[in-house]
């Protein structure tokens, strides 16, 4: 083999790489330009803090509709974000060989594959036909139950690699097992964990079918996290397929404005989190 | 040359599972010596050390039975677990620093983490500790960085710092310096040799004569048995035992 033919290869694979990656990526910035540059026109300060206008009527807003969408992922990810990280410490630390420890793993594999309609049914039949009427606390449930594998399988993974090395050396320090876990393997697995939670969080931003069955709509602002709530994701459906002008340049600003809310939440959080120190694993 | 007994090591079993690993070890380790464990690849060293600190029972299916009286109160007994590796510290075979934590924070790891010291006092310990192993000259500007980004020798001793700082009164090395360059091992084995003014160590190594160089008392191990514990001198100049003769002459192991 040559020296020629194996650096004519060498390149022939990184270009292949690099095509590959700008096929993946155009899409991707053709979707954010598209809504971008349809939803732009109608983002003002009447659509941020308004109520939606009636049918045929021009004006209006989406005030409600954020708020909720910010009020429910919020709980979702109150409940969600804890179950989820404390299950995968539990997979990774305590129970890494046992039957059950197996049994929550397949469980947990399969969840995360479960279509996001599934959830809504199962919050719907628990808690809608339970209290006779669309609660945002339905929606809540559904989509935290949503994050929990999701997360649960980031946080085990990133404890996982953790090298053992480092568990023995708090063991040796006579360092307890629970303050290894939280402040040492925890902590230096936070990086991986963080990006699991805003994977799941970005997911649910995303999920309209469980909202269908559970907060439903409103044209009000949120009184109360026990009934119906509007919320981004609804709107959009209704708004998209309305067919109404006004509606659709709604439904094209509120788009916009999802991706915002989930981009801007992973910036900050981002920044927050920032590692203190860059070394590896 | 032997002192009181720091460590009576009696009718000591190991197994993991169904292997038999350690058979019958009886050792005195004596106070404020350094104490050799030598022995060819699978012999049981590591399992011996493990054994003391009770770390080898934390492998599933490992089991240990006898008895090892640290100043004559039995660590698999009269000791909580806990405890019993705080009084006798370990050092590994591969530098383990915390890569979350600074290298001051590193030195007061275990104090942090369970005492209930004030930020002064960690201040003072990491500097003693750090001094005791001769790294404050080398990175007191650098005590903010990561523990991960000194180099292995470095490393290595910011362990031994740790270990210190939790004031043991035996600490156990693991082959410390077979993953350093040979000058970290010659510091490190300086550091070693006047670590012994403080505390007793327990090293192992594959290095004989490394062993020869450092060590008061030599022990060595074939096949989970301990053929051989005496002084370095006998054990280098007279080996009772014609295995151990092979074995440091280099013609086995």
């Amino acid at each position: 083999m040559d020296i020629l033919s194996r650096r004519g290869r060498e390149r022939l694979i990184k270009y292949i790489c690099l095509l590959l990656t700008v096929l993946a990526v155009v899409p991707l910035l053709w979707i954010i330009g598209e809504v971008v540059y349809n939803g732009v026109s109608a983002i003002n300060l009447e659509f941020l803090t308004a109520l939606p206008a009636p049918f045929g009527e021009s004006g209006g807003g989406i005030g409600n509709a954020i708020l909720g969408t910010l009020i429910i992922n919020a709980m979702a990810s109150l409940f969600g974000i804890p179950v989820g990280i404390l299950t995968g410490m539990y997979l990774s630390e305590y129970d890494r060989t046992s039957r059950l420890g197996s049994a929550v793993r397949t469980v947990i594999e399969s969840l995360s594959g479960v279509p996001s309609i599934i959830f809504g049914i199962f919050a719907y039949s628990l808690i809608v036909l339970t209290v006779r009427h669309y609660t945002a606390i339905a929606a809540a449930f559904a989509l935290g139950l949503m994050m929990i594998p999701l997360i649960a399988k980031a946080t085990e993974e990133s404890m996982k690699i953790v090298s053992n090395d480092i568990r023995e050396a708090a063991i040796a320090l006579g360092v307890p097992k629970w303050v290894r876990t939280t402040k040492i393997v925890f902590s230096i697995a936070k990086g991986g964990i963080l990006t699991g939670c805003l994977l799941a969080f970005a997911r649910i931003s995303g999920e309209t079918a469980p909202l269908l069955f559970t907060s439903l709509f409103s044209f009000y602002w949120p009184i109360g996290i026990d009934q119906p709530m509007a919320s981004l994701q609804v709107l959009i459906y209704n708004y998209a397929m309305s067919g109404f002008q006004n509606w659709v340049i709604k439904a094209w600003g509120a788009s916009l404005l999802l991706v915002i809310i989930v981009v801007s939440i992973n910036v900050i959080v981002r920044r927050f989190a920032k590692p203190k120190y860059k070394a590896g694993v | 040359m032997s002192n009181s007994t720091k460590l009576d090591i009696q009718n000591l079993n190991a197994w993991f599972c169904e292997k038999h690993a350690l058979k019958n070890v009886n050792v005195k380790i004596p106070d404020k010596e350094v104490v050799a464990v030598i022995g060819p690849s699978g012999c049981g060293k590591s399992t011996f050390v493990r054994c003391i600190n009770r770390m080898h029972e934390l492998i599933p299916g490992a089991k240990a039975s006898g008895k090892a009286l640290l100043d004559g109160v039995d660590v698999y007994g009269g000791m909580d677990v806990m405890d019993v590796r705080r009084k006798i510290g370990m050092v590994f075979q591969k530098p383990n620093p915390f890569p979350n934590m600074s290298v001051a924070d590193n030195v007061v790891a275990g104090l942090k983490l369970v005492g209930t010291h004030s930020k002064k006092e960690l201040a003072e310990i990491a500097e003693e500790r750090l001094k005791s192993v001769g790294l404050w000259e080398e990175i007191k500007d650098e005590l903010k960085k990561s523990g991960a980004s000194l180099s292995g020798g470095q490393q290595q001793r910011l362990c031994i710092a740790r270990a210190l700082a939790m004031n043991p009164e035996v600490i156990l090395m693991d082959e410390p310096t077979s993953a350093l360059d040979p000058a970290s091992t010659a510091k490190l084995e300086e550091l070693v040799k006047k670590l012994k003014n403080e505390i007793s160590v327990v090293i192992i190594t594959h290095n004989v004569s490394q062993a020869a160089r450092i060590s008061d008392m030599t022990a060595f191990f074939y096949l989970g048995e301990l053929v051989e514990f005496d002084e370095t001198r006998n054990i280098f100049e007279h080996p009772k035992n014609p295995l151990t003769e092979r074995y440091i002459t280099g013609r086995f192991g």
